[in-house]
């Protein structure tokens, strides 16, 4: 995600938040809270419905099929004949090409009706809820912690630039900012890996890669877990960096608003400490229109890997996406697409639905 | 800013830490390489799409029945302990005894019996030629086939051996049945959903399914199986991952053996270190394919003179350094293959195409084109010859030699634009005619010559059967050559001359094929991709470059490594 | 000059002044932009990037020589002067007057030295398939043995050949008789050779343009969709803005690289701009959310209800008084457009799905990662130096719009 399109969803979420409570106003309190919740949640339906519609038409539209594809592979890496291959692939699939797509699309929406995602083309019987079962995991410990760091860090930087606006030192992170932001996630990777990794030694770059140490059994123990970490640093550290700058930008301008209010003042004068200014008022107000923006950034979080876990071998949901496209397995991609789009719809309506709660004045309109 | 330093502290300590952990593997462990899924994608059934077969280490858990030695043509038997033609153009196995699987079965002809089932149902070309396997006694099998042929011979010997005890059951309820039964379609599936629980090794090694991570995987001595009792290695680590994932460990010595094809900046570094690179042929390589459907692609003339305006050697140092090596004989099969079937006469009879500008010159202005004010040639009807040129961009190898390629032309005098195109997307492209030109490979990694010729005359050239989805008219060439030989049908030709096993028979077809092809040129072969396998000789041992065994393939069947592995040759360098 | 009445302006007037104005409106521009620093130096990058991939490209042309002893180069790696070690005196073509030169085919020498044929013998090398093949060994060791007197080679190679020689005797015999003289002889790459032995340098001196184009066509298609259909949106209401709402909305939630696999695959392009208008036509749905919000709020400031209450036309309130509120914030969301746009092409070519015909900074950074640059010190100047000036230009673009946004309203982001 970049810079302007969290910014701009969040300010959107705001207004989204408030306009269709205003026009409902003259309903009665329950009936429109029923009416509303009923409404959102059906349209959130409607669209993860419309995008796996899309989505299940668009792949097959992809170049390419799955056969020829593994075919392909196969011939480059073995150098046995097409005919050979073709054997080998062909009747090792489970994929029918000859039955009509519209028939597919049946099955493919009442399996998912019965909560079935189907089973890999590529892997024939293979479960797709366990691939992602596999996968998802990984995703969401290392984009998720690079995430709330990333979040954390600038809304503490960006404050401290509101506070010392205008100084030399929010110059300076502003430039800092810029640069971070600017430079997009795919670049600070291989920067990280040509610079620390190949050229200084830093670290090792083999070491590095994939998700733990092989031999370490997952579960709940030292060793895998300090592994888990050390692997994940590198994508969070690349994470961190990418989306450091719109946090602490957003932060500075929301706070810079809030520092100009009124109540501060008055809070000024009444003589408050400027501790408790600066947890009570001038932290809490300013950090709303950052929380819609936070729930919808994480929308696009899963999806924000696919580069960055090809280039440092993280093997995610970003991998796996990006290897069903790769080998066309038609059913592995629709799978991931589930999940993508669903975490991005309802992190939208979760931010509709919590920014009334946290803003008292959205609050109050409402209930006027 | 202090918690980045810190994050970053963290980090380095933690790869300080592991990196000293790596260093204390015990026993020797052989550090080799083959890309595969993990678990659930990947699985133990090595007939169906995403079974964790390891390519060529597929060697080391389900032995084949024989290698062949390429330096001599001899197959060298390895759980095939006797096999050959008898007098009725049958063919016979008999195996070794007393080797068992992993799971305590003994190997034994029911195994055998059972892989061949299995290919039977899944439709494999071996029983093209082959109405039955029969079982003779305890540890031999008969094949009862139409005609003999060196084909069949080949992928009967190269077959890797799978357990009865894991897959016996299907394959004898397939044995049972024929194609046109109900329940042949619904067995299929069964065999390809089929998960067996856990690897059943009989070669050398067994994979254990417990280490299996996106990193690596751990194999086990097998003592029991195959070759198990006489192996100078405790383990096998087999890396996951394609050239750029294991790049690195081979340059910190973690990996010792790559098959995978490395770029020739990342070759030099390795040499830098002490990184043996090995190499032998592929017999194939990047060829340059034209559409015959455009004019004046089509004139035998602008081909030639195509291929003496590029300098071969060149475009394969380019692309692929030293194991880019430019093809010679231009017969459109490897040099390797040239010499070994062509007489010397036939030899000499050859265009060898050489780079040289003033004679494509000549072949253009013989066919009337002539070059406009900018420089750039004009065929007979006043066109330009201006041509989009696709290559498949995830291939580093060909795209450079598009890149260079196109370049070559376009000072000749061509105007050609380079166009990269999604790998699963290009061969597409050219089974449906849609293309100008177009950077595809030429021969095969196989030994038998005339299979080489499959790859322009069948799978790019829409007169097979085989082309998959896209069908359609291909590059569009008349296999029905007329050249100063006279007419022949080089589809057919190289059919036939993989049939029978006269080797001075097939010698004859081979012959003209190569002829045909070193006058017509249907494509433009540049150079044969030899393998560039990074060996660490610090860590193994196996015989000086010089041997014999390296005329062997470093890819695929036949690999002179997993040769030397199921021989007992391969050892740690300290020993 | 000749007007006596000032008003009403003559229209060739107004024409006359029109560059005067338009330098006075840039440089007051510049001037308020040099108060913020980090939006100056943004600028001056911008004008350095489109000085460098607009303008010298036509100066400078493009370096396609293959040289096949300069396989990934180092920075500043060039030809050298090798000769014998009694003639250590002769350093420059001047020098070589007379004399007889060694240059291999396939490397820059041969080129190097063709101005100078008339007054230098020169003796030509094949070079065959080996890097440190029998061409350079042999014009070696007829150096060594004074049969040339010198001869053309790249330093890399100079290094290489010492240290391959594979017999321990000819190594000592190169060390003994062969010094180079002139190691600064042709000119420097200055950012090294690619994986072709190509110069770097000028192809990211003609690797940007088109990147750049790309981008602002995108950014450009996507921020007038964005404008058009977000305050249409705002304005109309209803049936219309739900139908948008929801398109945006799917546009977002279908994973964009499924959406441009699938494009590219069907569409055939002609060339990499259409890339951009791809970008453009997937790129609006945030920023026609955000300008949509933006209208529904000016809807409601006094300045619009009073234009109503007026009885004025909508086309009249949109364009007469609502853009005019906008124009700084459409503009700065079409900067941050194009750094979007550069980003989801670079994104797309460094996964491979983009199709490769311009020899492009982004195709440079595919082919330097997938031909293992990255892992040769070296080489990885190939990857490097578009890495370095994708980021560069990116970071240029966003300090630019940032200052824009503090020039025009420092409260915009905040007050909605």
């Amino acid at each position: 995600m970049t810079d302007f399109q969290l910014l701009d969803a969040g300010q959107d979420a705001l207004e989204q938040a408030l306009s269709p409570k205003r026009k409902l106003v003259p309903a009665p309190v329950e009936n429109f809270y029923k009416n509303y919740y009923v409404r959102v949640f059906a349209q959130a339906i409607l669209t993860i419905w419309a995008v796996l519609t899309v989505t299940f038409f668009l792949v097959r539209q992809m170049p390419g099929n799955p056969i020829d594809v593994l075919i392909e592979q196969i011939l480059t890496q073995e150098g046995i004949s097409y005919q050979e291959a073709y054997d080998r692939v062909a009747a090792s699939f489970n994929f029918d090409p000859d039955a009509t797509l519209f028939d597919q699309y049946l099955d493919y929406i009442r399996d998912l009706l019965h909560l079935d995602l189907g089973t890999s083309i590529t892997s024939p019987g293979t479960r797709i809820i366990d691939e992602i079962a596999r996968f998802l995991p990984w995703t969401l410990f290392a984009v998720g912690s690079g995430f709330l760091i990333s979040f954390v860090l600038g809304v503490i930087l960006g404050m401290t630039m509101a506070y010392y606006r205008d100084s030399a030192l929010d110059h300076a992170m502003s430039l800092v900012s810029s640069f971070f932001t600017g430079v997009p996630n795919y670049i600070w990777g291989l920067l990280i890996i040509i610079g620390p990794g190949i050229s200084w030694n830093w670290f090792d770059v083999g070491a590095a890669r994939g998700t733990y140490d092989p031999g370490l059994t997952p579960g709940l123990n030292a060793a895998f877990i300090g592994s888990a970490i050390e692997h994940a640093l590198l994508p969070i550290i690349t994470y961190v960096l990418a989306t450091l700058g719109s946090w602490m930008l957003s932060m500075k301008s929301s706070t810079t608003s809030v520092l100009n209010d009124d109540y501060v003042n008055v809070a000024e004068a009444r003589g408050l400490k400027d501790r408790r200014i600066i947890t009570a008022y001038v932290g809490r107000n300013a950090m709303l229109p950052l929380f819609a923006q936070l729930s919808i950034s994480i929308g696009f979080v899963l999806g924000s890997g696919v580069v960055i876990e090809e280039i440092f071998v993280y093997w995610g949901f970003g991998h796996y996406l990006f290897q069903a496209i790769t080998v066309r397995d038609y059913t592995s991609v629709q799978g991931a697409v589930l999940i993508l789009s669903s975490t991005f719809v309802f992190s939208n309506l979760f931010a509709d639905l919590t920014y009334g709660l946290l803003d008292p004045r959205v609050r109050v309109t409402g209930e006027k | 800013m202090t918690k980045r330093t810190m994050i970053l502290a963290t980090m380095l300590l933690l790869s300080a830490i592991l990196a000293s952990g790596l260093g204390l593997a015990q026993g020797a462990t052989l550090n080799v390489a083959w890309p595969y899924q993990v678990p659930p994608t990947g699985h133990f059934n090595t007939f169906a799409s995403g079974g964790i077969t390891l390519g060529q280490y597929q060697d080391l858990h389900e032995p084949p029945l024989a290698v062949l030695m390429w330096a001599t043509g001899e197959y060298q038997g390895m759980v095939a302990e006797e096999f050959g033609w008898d007098a009725d153009g049958n063919y016979g196995i008999k195996m070794v005894e007393g080797n068992s699987w992993s799971d305590g079965s003994a190997m034994t002809a029911a195994d055998l019996m059972a892989t061949f089932n299995i290919f039977r149902l899944r439709g494999d070309a071996v029983w093209a030629n082959m109405s039955a396997i029969e079982q003779v006694d305890d540890y031999s099998v008969k094949f009862v086939m139409d005609a003999p042929s060196s084909l069949a011979e080949r992928i009967i010997l190269t077959t890797n051996l799978r357990p009865a005890s894991v897959f016996g059951d299907i394959a004898d309820r397939a044995a049972m049945m024929s194609p046109d039964d109900e329940g042949w379609d619904a067995l299929l599936q069964e065999l390809t959903e089929f998960r067996p629980e856990s690897p059943v090794s009989g070669g050398p090694y067994t994979i254990l399914p417990d280490t299996i991570s996106e990193a690596n995987l751990m194999m086990e001595l097998n003592p029991g199986g195959f070759a198990g009792d006489f192996q100078n290695f405790d383990m096998v680590r087999m890396w996951n991952g394609e050239t750029e994932v294991v790049t690195p460990l081979v340059a910190n010595a973690e990996l010792h053996y790559i098959t995978h094809g490395i770029p020739p900046t990342t070759e030099e570094d390795f040499a830098n270190r002490g990184i043996d690179i090995v190499r032998s042929g592929m017999n194939n390589g990047p060829g340059l394919y034209v559409n015959h459907a455009v004019y004046p692609l089509n004139l035998v003339e602008v081909r030639q003179a195509i291929a003496h305006a590029i300098d071969r050697i060149q475009n394969g140092v380019v692309s692929l350094g030293d194991s880019g090596v430019a093809v010679e004989y231009m017969t459109g099969m490897s040099d390797g293959l040239s010499e070994a079937w062509l007489s010397d006469e036939t030899l000499d009879s050859l265009n060898f195409y050489d780079y040289d500008l003033m004679k494509a010159e000549e072949l253009l202005t013989g066919v009337g084109f002539s070059r406009n004010d900018d420089g750039v040639w004009v065929d007979d009807n006043g066109d330009p010859l201006s041509f989009e040129l696709t290559f498949p961009q995830e291939f580093a190898d060909w795209s450079a030699a598009a890149e260079n390629a196109t370049a070559q032309l376009n000072d000749f005098g061509f105007d050609i634009s380079a166009r990269g195109v999604q790998f699963q997307q290009h061969p597409q492209d050219i089974y449906s005619s849609n293309f100008e030109m177009a950077i595809r490979n030429w021969g095969l990694g196989d030994p038998i010559p005339g299979r080489s010729y499959l790859q322009a005359y069948n799978r790019y050239n829409g007169q097979g059967q085989m082309a998959g989805e896209g069908a359609g008219a291909g590059m569009n060439f008349d296999n029905n050559v007329d050249f100063s030989g006279g007419m022949v049908n080089v589809f057919d030709l190289s059919n036939q001359s993989s049939q029978g096993v006269d080797k001075g028979a097939q010698a004859a077809l081979v012959t003209q094929l190569a002829l045909s092809y070193n006058e017509v040129l249907p494509a433009i072969p540049l150079w044969e991709r030899y393998t560039n396998n990074a060996l660490n000789r610090s860590f193994v041992s196996v015989p000086d470059s010089s041997d014999s065994i390296f005329a062997n393939f470093g890819g695929g069947a036949d690999n002179w490594m997993t040769t030397l592995i199921l021989t007992g040759v391969t050892a740690p360098a300290d020993m | 000059m000749n007007s006596k009445t000032p008003s009403p302006p003559h229209p060739l007037l107004t024409l006359l002044r029109l560059p005067f104005t338009l330098l006075f409106a840039v440089f007051s521009f510049i001037n308020r932009l040099r108060a913020n620093r980090a939006g100056f130096i943004g600028f001056l990058g911008l004008l350095a990037y489109f000085v460098m991939t607009f303008i010298m490209p036509h100066f400078i042309a493009f370096d396609g020589e293959v040289n096949l002893d300069e396989i990934a180069g180092p920075v500043g790696s060039r030809i050298q002067l090798a000769v014998h070690t009694d003639n250590a005196e002769l350093r420059t073509f001047e020098d070589l007057a007379g004399k007889t030169v060694g240059v291999v085919d396939q490397t820059g020498g041969p080129s190097l030295i063709a101005p100078y044929a008339d007054s230098i013998n020169i003796e030509k090398y094949r070079w065959t398939s080996r890097r440190a093949g029998p061409g350079i060994r042999a014009a070696l060791i007829d150096l060594a043995n004074k049969e040339i007197d010198a001869m053309l080679i790249f330093s890399k190679s100079v290094e290489q050949i010492r240290a391959d020689a594979e017999d321990a005797e000819l190594q000592a015999l190169f060390a003994e008789r062969i010094v180079v003289s002139n190691p600064e002889l042709g000119p420097p790459h200055l950012l090294g050779t690619d994986t072709q032995g190509r110069d770097i340098a000028t192809h990211i001196v003609h690797g940007g343009r088109i990147l750049i184009l790309t981008a602002v066509i995108g950014g450009v298609i996507s921020t007038i969709i964005a404008l058009v259909v977000g305050s249409l949106s705002a304005m109309i209401g209803g049936a219309f803005d739900a139908a948008m709402t929801a398109l945006s909305n799917l546009i977002l939630a279908v994973p964009r690289l499924i959406l441009l696999v699938v494009l590219a695959g069907l569409i055939r392009f002609e060339n990499t701009l259409f890339l951009g208008f791809m970008i453009g036509l997937l790129g609006w749905p945030p920023l026609m959310r955000a300008i949509r919000a933006q209208v529904l709020s000016l809807r409601e400031r006094d300045f619009v209800e009073a234009a109503r209450s007026l009885g004025l036309s909508t086309y009249h309130i949109m364009f007469r008084e609502m853009l005019p509120n906008m124009i700084s914030y459409v503009m700065i969301n079409f900067i941050f457009a194009i750094t979007f746009a550069m980003y989801e092409q670079i994104a797309l070519l460094v996964l491979g799905l983009a199709p490769i015909d311009d020899y492009t900074w982004g195709v440079m950074l595919y082919f330097g990662r997938s031909r293992g640059t990255l892992y040769n010190p070296d080489g990885a100047s190939m990857a490097l130096s578009p890495v370095l000036a994708i980021a560069f230009f990116q970071v240029c673009l966003v300090l630019f719009a940032r200052a824009l946004e503090e020039i025009f309203d420092p409260r915009l982001r905040a007050a909605v």
